[in-house]
């Protein structure tokens, strides 16, 4: 049980945020917003080559560029190229236009290789060119883990299926792009960041710039979300520290959206070949899946939410008596994977309940049921009967490929599971509280678009007896106490907890020195102008009792697709989620509503291109990199199972885990075949219904 | 982009002049921005032509209605004539890009735009288009390509407007060496079907004018697929106009956009058309005679059907019926 308040006033409420009205109106700075005095414009020169040795950097030329006011390398003396975009070097100045002529007046000497490869396939040939010297692309024969007998089990099924599923290479592409603006002085070094973690970025350029921490200050105040690849400082932000202190000046060094495709994480690519078996009851008996993907040159570069690797979980939430699993990362020359909204879980997902809905064909089961006899956890029992009633699953289920007419109907169904969420047990802050009544919270956590400011001032005005408006709430500063990064769905869990007893701690010192039994409600402004002149102080910290982790969480989704032009139209979801106490209902929903978008534009529209022949990514814009656009999304149901026992556990990460599972489902429900590989294109759903002729060689 | 000189003229002399051989035309910017700010093409003067006097407008004659080429895409979409008159037309322009774009974009400029092909457009390959030795589209990623070309750049043509208005055998007016020129909508792209370097038949200071169609096709229609649902290129367009007299096809035209650098008609298909009832069989074999000679490539062989399907639904559309 946890120690949260029985009956609730706020909690659980749908509270707007609390910083809403600062937002819309554009009062709120973002990081990218920031004008430090005297700032100059920074930017970076990347590699145009996928492969090169770079054997100098003269930047002289760069320097003399009027308005320029810096120029610093990546590196001093030779270095490597391992994809096109990798950082070369950095120029400061005056305007954007002055920075640009100074990128090209920088003078690189290269030896350009023309052995790269950006495509996995190719990268795991034996003759493929080597993205690292030291070794192979792959290991060479990945070791399989293994449970049970799998050979016999498959011998033991009434109904074996085999699936090859895969997955793109997905861009982090928050609505901010990455980047500070950092100012480095004798003093010390101020950085305005775009991060999901000050702390992290704090300790990551003091250790780059051999800084001591005390030096080294970082803000966020307002920023524009982060999705697993702004915990570090970066290159760009080590770059504009350099920048900063030869200019003597502070460096805003934003990417753009194209540097922001290329060198900045990425969500790693998936080939899943998976084998199940069940019993004629459906009865899962034998699973056998083999993995690839690429993290680009590697994974987890500056991740700092960890992550980030090619690997994903197999069989995903199911347990199956007999199983063995194969995976391995395959280098290519491209940008390396960072920490992506639940890593490994959209992949995972999609993967194996693609294949769960083969194998209900094969078996001629509803999908559904075959989920309800296999799904060993009794949260997402509960939430896939919920789900179907609300979404109507049975009304509107008919086999695979049964919809008549040229535009077809069909709904499918997905599971997540997130094994993070809990609190991070550093957590402190203090809330400083006035005689005239008003009260402010620090928390050095930081609110990366999730709503933690407003999380806090519920759970303040709760404790406390008041408004959230009546709660000042200031984040984002390394200045304040301790907090956490922003990952894992961990911030509602670590914040909760030390605002809880914060205010404990706050109500048993008021009710000392005021000497009233209760100060809260209507007796807090009496309690405290007996405080007298000076302000109370005081500091909490993470309790233990009051969070949980592990969420889990089903979506039902239902499509239509014209059979001609092979358009997808997303018609509705269902996401039923559940994550502990609910603190604030409508942050809640906006970040379901959010992971379920994010995962439609997996399922269906977002793909790094690269070009074999020349190692560059062809779709590094929005025009080509084909995110969903409001026209696309569909009506969004939330259902909430709400959870108080459980205490705090967070919700960003599972809300993305099973939609395009759920989306790639519906559409083989719709047409009866299944297309094997997302993004869902027209181009794949006409193929997939065998309607295109073969290519003509010229 | 690189630095650059700006003049906004006041009459098309002047235009002319300062364009030269170096400068370019700058109407609503959309295209040429970023092509600039790419540094994909680089212009000594950009000559802003938006104050040029009376290509503003859209005029109504009796047989033929005239749009300047000043006129931007949002005006032809709102124009409730235009929907009455010429609906394929309006909806053509209603499919173009967003908002925003629309309300900016006109109608020289959106004939005049360039390849959209993501080797063109990337400002790391030095493709055919761009002076250098191959087309990397042809056995690289050509989803996005063409079914047919004359040359071996495979770039498409995707000005929506030049879909629908081939079909409505419109003329564009060309200001060259001082004189006006009429020129055919496949007149206006045939050097791109011949040559690898061109985006269309202009030269650099040619200018168009206006656009004229005639009024004789009353029905029209337009239709495009996507990948996605709105603000997203089309991968196919199709276009078709014609009369219908006593239940009967009167000179039809079909022509399908984004599948060849010049707008795809083929003569077989319309005079087939001619006097025939429409339906589902004359539909289809209208498609196939369109797409008989495709040549597709590794990714972009899906147009096939894509395009046969959407043949289909814009001649139906033209019965009025869905
Ligand atoms: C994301 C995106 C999606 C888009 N989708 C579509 C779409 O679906 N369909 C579609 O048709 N377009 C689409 N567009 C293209 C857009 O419609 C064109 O870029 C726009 O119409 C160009 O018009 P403009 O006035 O801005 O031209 P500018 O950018 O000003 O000019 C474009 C070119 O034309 C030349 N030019 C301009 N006016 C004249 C003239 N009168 N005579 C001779 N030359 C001239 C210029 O010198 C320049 O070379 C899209 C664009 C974007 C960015
Ligand atoms: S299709 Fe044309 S523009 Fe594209 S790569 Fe080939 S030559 Fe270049």
């Amino acid at each position: 049980m946890s120690n949260w308040p029985a009956e609730t006033k706020v909690i659980g409420q749908s509270t707007p945020r609390i910083d809403g009205a600062v937002k819309v109106t554009g009062k709120a700075r973002y990081s990218s917003d920031i004008q430090a005095v005297g700032w100059l414009y920074g930017m970076i020169l990347r590699s145009k080559w996928p492969a090169a040795k770079i054997s100098s950097v003269n930047l002289d030329k760069a320097r003399q560029i009027p308005g320029i006011k810096a120029a610093v390398p990546v590196r001093d003396g030779a270095f490597t190229i391992r994809y096109y975009g990798e950082e070369i070097a950095a120029v400061c100045g005056t305007s954007k236009q002055a920075c640009l002529d100074a990128l090209r007046a920088i003078e690189v000497v290269a030896d350009v290789k023309h052995e790269f490869v950006v495509n996995e396939r190719e990268a795991l040939k034996e003759n493929s060119a080597r993205v690292w010297d030291s070794g192979p692309n792959a290991p060479a024969n990945p070791r399989p883990r293994e449970n049970g007998n799998v050979d016999k089990a498959f011998s033991e099924c009434d109904a074996v299926i085999e699936g090859f599923y895969s997955t793109p290479v997905q861009i982090h592409n928050p609505m901010e792009t990455m980047g500070n603006t950092v100012s480095w002085t004798e003093e010390g070094l101020t950085a305005w960041s775009s991060t999901q973690g000050i702390s992290s970025v704090r300790d990551g350029l003091a250790g780059a710039l051999k800084l001591d921490h005390s030096k080294v200050r970082v803000i966020t105040e307002y920023m524009g979300g982060g999705f697993g690849a702004k915990f570090g400082a970066g290159v760009e932000g080590v770059l504009a520290a350099k920048l900063s202190k030869e200019a003597k000046a502070p460096v805003r060094l934003m990417l753009t959206r194209f540097d922001q495709a290329l060198a900045v994480g990425n969500r790693p690519s998936s080939f899943q070949k998976i084998k199940i078996g069940a019993k004629a009851d459906g009865t899962l008996h034998a699973f056998e899946g083999e993995n690839y993907g690429t993290a680009g040159i590697g994974a987890g570069g500056d991740s700092g939410g960890g992550g980030g690797g090619a690997d994903i979980p197999m069989p995903y939430i199911y347990k199956v008596p007999n199983t063995r699993v194969k995976q391995s990362e395959v280098a290519v020359n491209a940008g390396a994977a960072r920490a992506f909204r639940a890593p490994g879980h959209p992949p995972g997902s999609y993967g194996m309940e693609s294949a769960m809905d083969d194998l209900a064909a094969k078996l001629g089961m509803d999908p559904l049921e075959l989920r309800l006899k296999n799904d060993p956890h009794p949260i997402r029992q509960r939430e896939y009967k919920l789900g179907a009633e609300k979404f109507g699953w049975r009304e509107k289920y008919k086999k695979p490929g049964s919809s008549p007419g040229v535009v077809k109907t069909g709904i499918g169904c997905a599971g997540a599971a997130w094994p993070a969420g809990g609190g991070d047990r550093g957590t402190q802050g203090d809330a400083q509280i006035n005689p005239d009544g008003t009260i402010e919270f620090r928390l050095g956590v930081q609110d990366i678009g999730t709503g933690t400011r407003t999380v806090i001032a519920v759970v303040a005005a709760e404790l406390l007896g008041l408004k959230p408006e009546q709660i000042t709430v200031r984040v984002g500063d390394t200045n304040f106490p301790p907090g956490p990064g922003s990952g894992g769905s961990t911030t509602a869990a670590s914040v909760s907890p030390a605002v809880f007893d914060i205010c404990q701690k706050a109500l048993a010192q008021l009710q000392t020195q005021s000497g009233l039994a209760d100060a809260r409600g209507e007796n807090w402004f009496a309690a405290c102008k007996k405080l007298g002149v000076s302000p109370l102080v005081v500091h909490g910290q993470w309790q233990p009792n009051l969070s949980a982790d592990r969420a889990c969480g089903v979506q039902f989704a239902e499509v239509e697709v014209d059979t001609e032009t092979g358009l997808v139209t997303l018609k509705k979801v269902v996401a039923v989620h559940d994550c502990g106490l609910i603190i604030d209902k409508l942050t809640l929903e906006s970040q379901i509503n959010g992971g379920v978008i994010m995962g439609m534009g997996y399922a269906l529209y977002e793909e790094r291109v690269m070009d074999d022949l020349s190692g560059v990514m062809l779709n590094p814009n929005f025009e080509t990199y084909k995110l969903p656009g409001i026209a696309d999304v569909p009506d969004i149901e939330v259902v909430l199972i709400n959870m108080p026992e459980r205490g705090v556990i967070g919700i960003g990460e599972p809300a993305t885990v099973p939609t395009a599972g759920a989306i790639a489902n519906a559409v083989f429900n719709a047409i009866g075949v299944r297309v094997g590989s997302l993004p869902i294109t027209p181009a794949k759903i006409l193929a997939a219904l065998g309607k295109v002729p073969p290519a003509v060689s010229a | 982009m690189k630095s650059f000189q700006y003049a906004t003229v006041h009459s098309t002399a002047s235009a002319r002049e300062l364009v030269a051989d170096k400068g370019a035309y700058l109407a609503g910017g959309n295209d040429l921005l970023g092509l600039l700010k790419e540094y994909l093409i680089s212009a000594d003067t950009l000559v802003n032509i938006k104050s040029l006097p009376g290509l503003n407008k859209i005029e109504h004659g009796r047989n033929v209605w005239t749009i300047g080429s000043l006129v931007t895409v949002a005006q032809i979409e709102n124009d409730a004539d235009i929907k009455k008159t010429f609906p394929g037309l309006h909806e053509a322009a209603a499919d173009v890009a967003s908002q925003q774009i629309r309300n900016v974009a006109t109608v020289g400029g959106n004939l005049a735009q360039h390849s959209r092909c993501w080797y063109f457009r990337h400002r790391d390959t030095q493709c055919l288009k761009k002076n250098g030795d191959l087309c990397y589209a042809r056995n690289g990623e050509n989803r996005y390509h063409s079914l047919f070309t004359g040359n071996s750049c495979i770039s498409p043509v995707v000005s929506s407007l030049a879909t629908i208005f081939t079909s409505l055998d419109a003329t564009a007016i060309v200001l060259r060496d001082g004189k006006e020129t009429r020129m055919s909508m496949a007149e206006l792209y045939q050097r791109a079907w011949e040559n690898p370097l061109a985006h269309n038949s202009l030269s650099n200071t040619d200018l168009i004018l206006r656009v004229e169609i005639p009024t004789t096709r009353s029905r029209s229609a337009y239709l495009q697929a996507s990948d996605k649902h709105a603000f997203d290129w089309a991968l196919v367009s199709c276009a078709a106009a014609t009369t219908i007299e006593g239940g009967k096809l009167k000179s039809p035209r079909v022509t399908l956009g984004s599948i060849s650098p010049v707008p795809h008609q083929v003569e077989a298909a319309n005079s087939f058309l001619d006097g025939k009832v429409l339906d589902d069989a004359t539909a289809t074999h209208a498609a196939d005679l369109i797409l008989k000679d495709a040549k597709p490539l590794e990714h972009n062989a899906y147009k096939v059907p894509l395009a046969h399907a959407l043949i289909r639904r814009t001649l139906l559309k033209l019965k009025g019926e869905v």
